[in-house]
């Protein structure tokens, strides 16, 4: 009997620790979260959004230029990396279906998605802005596209597997060439969770830094010229963060702000499809 | 001579979630040394039941009993009972092999070890009592230091019973212990739960009324959380006195 | 059905089978250019050299990447040693303790957690936890330890916040949900009725969790361990704000520090003359071959975790 007693202390004792430990997490991400919505609506209002960036020190001004140009970089970044990922898993899904190949694509695909972006970052420096010899929109939007394609391949292999092959021979036995099979069929009977991918993959780059840093660069006023460097808003923030004006600090947390909501907004999006779709 | 009964269920009534009434009313007895089978249709409550014996559905909330279980005489469905010590009296097999993922010796000697038991040479003795016991000695003796996962499927579930037994339980709980063996090993299994009634009290349910008449000496029939009917299995299997019984057990409907 | 050679049909099969090899090349070509721009340094330099040297000098064009590689690898360490407990705790929390209803709730704040941008977790960790750090904690871990002789020379000199110690925490902090998603995702592994029959056996909840659903996760929380290392080691944006940017190596986690991505963030834009950027170039490769093998490490332990249970 007295086995059971210390076994069962032994027991209690390990799962508070486990307990504590997990509270003792959540406690930190959830004081983060809290405190950038809490910092973030404080310091919106209007101007943030119609107005440019008033000269440096001097209060007032927004950040038109960073929310127009993260929109731009990420916009032409999707209408890049999606083709690319949906085209490159459909090859892994379809035609290299089980195929040695494919395992490698898929794997060299994962270890992509974790790559440093930064390291992106420096990749396309050296591609597209030395030889142009300055920093450009388009540099920024390719380094986010090359973090998409792995992201979106991946889902689009995994969306593309999980439709019966049933559903193919059908078709087949209609006649249909496997293009058109694909096209017709299996992308519609994936539909959903393709989206769910392209939509966190957008959620996946929209907060990127490190790979804008010397690409896109920064910008202080107002330019949708794709050849000339574009603000960001992620970029915005790391400089007007470790700048030294406190008006710089607010609108750092404002666009904080913004980029937290509009990421939650799409994972939390991407999330529900699936479950709506899959359950 | 007066009857032993292990086990006596007294107006059991059980809830799943505290709502899905899954047991009503059920009153059995348990003779000791015996085999009780319990048969029915999928869904009428026989594996429902004999998780009651173990207090399994402790696991998972809300899950509500009524009435009396009592085990020896006492009431295992007191709040104050301790599972713990309960389920290292009552063991319990599953449909599918469960091995730990440990060494075969291992899996063995876990339940000796929550219980204590820590020298070598005690835990060696008894694993491999436990082995010989389930028949399954001679199998694995060159490879007790090897993944559980190693063994076939049918030497797992032997595995799995061994490791039952070890602990020297005074009832063996079976839920549908052969559904995923092949004839070969549901044989061995069979011939082993006839060897080992002269140690254990077992309770098994089964879908394969076959095995029920073949393996056991009392049979419970179970449809929609009632008990339809209980008596010796013989009687139950020859000149059954209810018509339901009688009308599932000749195939006419499940 | 590939052999009926419908033109339009080995059209389409092309440009699928060329965007999937995107990847690949994609790599090849990073790995390329990186060696090519680096080619400067790295003949200059040399590989052993450039890793033990500890001068990091714009001025004198002498570039050594040891402060650099050391600052990654204290910050990618104790992040992780921090971050592990506490991760494998919140998936056992979750997937095991936590009453029923909070499972979904919470297991969803953590995956939201992981999609929340690192630069998020830079500027908090500059704006909010360094004042905390420098006013809080710092004086009191250096107050615990002055008296241990080796110990307290790891807090030697005044808590400012801006450290390697304040970047190791908020960099745990922000591998933690990734860390307790892939845990909580391995931990799950576990069938039911194994648990169910450990139960049987009278055991305990913890001795359920860990003699059964740990070793059952093993690999792959091995592996979602060791893919967080990598995701750390190229972490930028959460070190960038609070680790300051000094080359030296120190002995105290309280002293500013850089790291590869750190030096990459601040100095790559403003590189002057070729040598400076091929040295930054070459450290971008070190990183990169870094954490290409730390990845493929991990990706080796998830697939095998996966392998054997999928039996």
């Amino acid at each position: 009997m007295n086995v059971v007693l210390k076994r069962k202390i032994e027991g209690m004792v390990a799962i508070s620790l486990s307990t504590l430990a997990a509270l003792f997490g959540l406690f930190w991400l959830v004081f983060i979260l809290g405190d950038v919505l809490y910092n973030g609506i404080s310091a919106l209002n209007l101007d943030l959004f119609l107005n440019d960036p008033a000269p440096a020190g001097v209060d007032g001004g927004g950040l038109r230029n960073a929310f127009a140009g993260q929109l731009l970089i990420t916009l032409f970044a999707t209408l890049i990396g999606v083709p690319i990922g949906v085209l490159g898993g459909t090859f892994l899904a379809e035609y290299a279906r089980g195929k040695g190949i494919s395992k490698v694509i898929g794997v060299l695909s994962d270890i992509m998605v974790s790559v440093p972006s930064i390291v992106i970052g420096t990749f396309v420096y050296a591609i597209l802005v030395r030889p142009l010899g300055h920093f450009n929109g388009w540099a920024g939007s390719i380094a986010l596209a090359i973090i998409m394609i792995p992201v979106v391949l991946r889902t689009t292999e995994d969306m593309l597997s999980m439709v019966p092959w049933t559903l193919r021979e059908a078709a087949f036995a209609l006649g249909a060439p496997y293009y058109k099979v694909i096209i017709q069929v299996v992308y519609r009977g994936a539909a959903s969770g393709i989206l769910t991918g392209i939509i966190l993959s957008i959620a996946r780059v929209a907060g990127e830094t490190a790979p804008l840093l010397f690409t896109s660069f920064n910008n202080a006023y107002f330019s949708v010229n794709m050849n000339q460097p574009v603000s960001s808003l992620t970029v915005t923030i790391f400089q007007y963060a470790m700048g030294p004006y406190d008006s710089w600090h607010t609108q750092a947390w404002a666009a904080a702000f913004v980029i937290t909501v509009f990421v939650l907004i799409l994972t939390i999006a991407g999330r529900l499809i699936i479950k709506w779709r899959y359950k | 001579m007066p009857e032993t009964f292990e086990i006596e269920v007294n107006n059991l009534n059980f809830y799943y979630s505290g709502t899905v009434h899954a047991l009503k009313k059920i009153n059995l007895t348990i003779r000791k040394n015996a085999i009780t089978a319990l048969i029915g249709p999928s869904g009428c409550g026989k594996t429902t039941l004999l998780r009651c014996f173990n207090r399994m559905h402790d696991l998972y909330p809300k899950n509500l009993y009524e009435g009396e279980i009592l085990f020896q005489g006492i009431n295992i469905l007191t709040p104050d009972t301790d599972l713990i010590n309960l389920r290292s009296r009552i063991g319990m097999v599953f449909q599918k092999p469960t091995p730990f993922p440990m060494s075969v010796f291992d899996n063995v000697a876990y339940g000796l070890k929550l219980k204590g038991m820590k020298k070598r040479a005690e835990l060696s003795e008894n694993v491999e009592k436990a082995l010989h016991h389930a028949a399954l000695w001679d199998e694995v003796k060159d490879k007790l230091h090897s993944s559980a996962y190693d063994l076939s499927g049918g030497q797992q579930q032997r595995l799995v019973i061994a490791r039952a037994l070890a602990v020297n339980p005074e009832v063996l709980l079976f839920d549908e212990p052969t559904s995923a063996l092949d004839p070969i090993s549901t044989a061995k299994i069979e011939e082993l739960s006839q060897t080992l009634k002269n140690d254990v009290t077992i309770i098994i349910v089964t879908h394969n009324m076959q095995q029920a008449a073949r393996i056991s000496d009392w049979t419970g029939f179970l449809m929609l959380g009632e008990l339809i009917e209980f008596d010796s299995t013989q009687k139950m299997f020859t000149s059954p006195s209810i018509k339901l019984t009688e009308d599932y057990i000749t195939g006419r409907f499940g | 059905m590939l052999s009926k050679k419908n033109p339009l049909d080995m059209l389409f099969a092309s440009i699928t089978a060329i965007s999937s090899f995107a990847v690949i090349l994609l790599i090849a070509g990073i790995l390329f250019v990186l060696v090519h721009e680096s080619w400067p340094a790295i003949e200059r330099f040399g590989i052993v050299k450039f890793f033990f040297d500890t001068d990091w000098n714009p001025v004198t064009e002498s570039f050594g990447a040891a402060t650099n590689v050391y600052g990654t690898f204290i910050t990618t360490t104790l992040s992780i040693i921090i971050a592990i407990p506490i991760a494998i705790g919140i998936a056992i929390f979750v997937t095991e303790i936590s009453p029923d209803f909070l499972k979904g709730p919470i297991g969803g704040a953590i995956e939201l957690l992981a999609a929340i941008p690192s630069i998020i977790y830079g500027m908090w960790g500059l704006f909010t936890l360094s004042p905390i750090m420098s006013g809080l904690i710092e004086p009191f871990l250096k107050t615990i330890t002055q008296d241990i002789p080796i110990i307290s020379a790891l807090f030697a000199g005044p808590p400012m916040g801006i450290d390697l110690l304040t970047a190791s925490v908020i960099l745990s902090i922000m591998i933690i949900p990734f860390t307790a998603s892939i845990s909580r995702d391995s931990f799950r592994l576990t069938p039911e009725v194994v648990k169910e029959s450990a139960y049987a056996l009278g055991a305990t909840k913890w001795e359920v969790i860990k003699h059964i659903v740990i070793p059952y996760a093993k690999l792959g929380v091995f592996g979602g361990v060791v893919l967080s290392l990598g995701r750390a080691l190229g972490e930028t944006m959460a070190v960038a704000f609070v680790l300051g940017n000094n080359h030296r190596i120190t002995s105290s986690l309280l002293d500013a520090a850089a790291t590869i991505t750190v030096t990459l963030a601040n100095e790559f834009a403003e590189a002057d003359k070729d040598i400076y950027l091929a040295s930054l170039f070459y450290l971008a490769l070190v990183l990169f071959v870094l954490s290409f093998i730390t990845l493929a490490i991990a990706k080796f332990f998830l697939l095998k975790a996966e392998r054997k249970y999928s039996r």
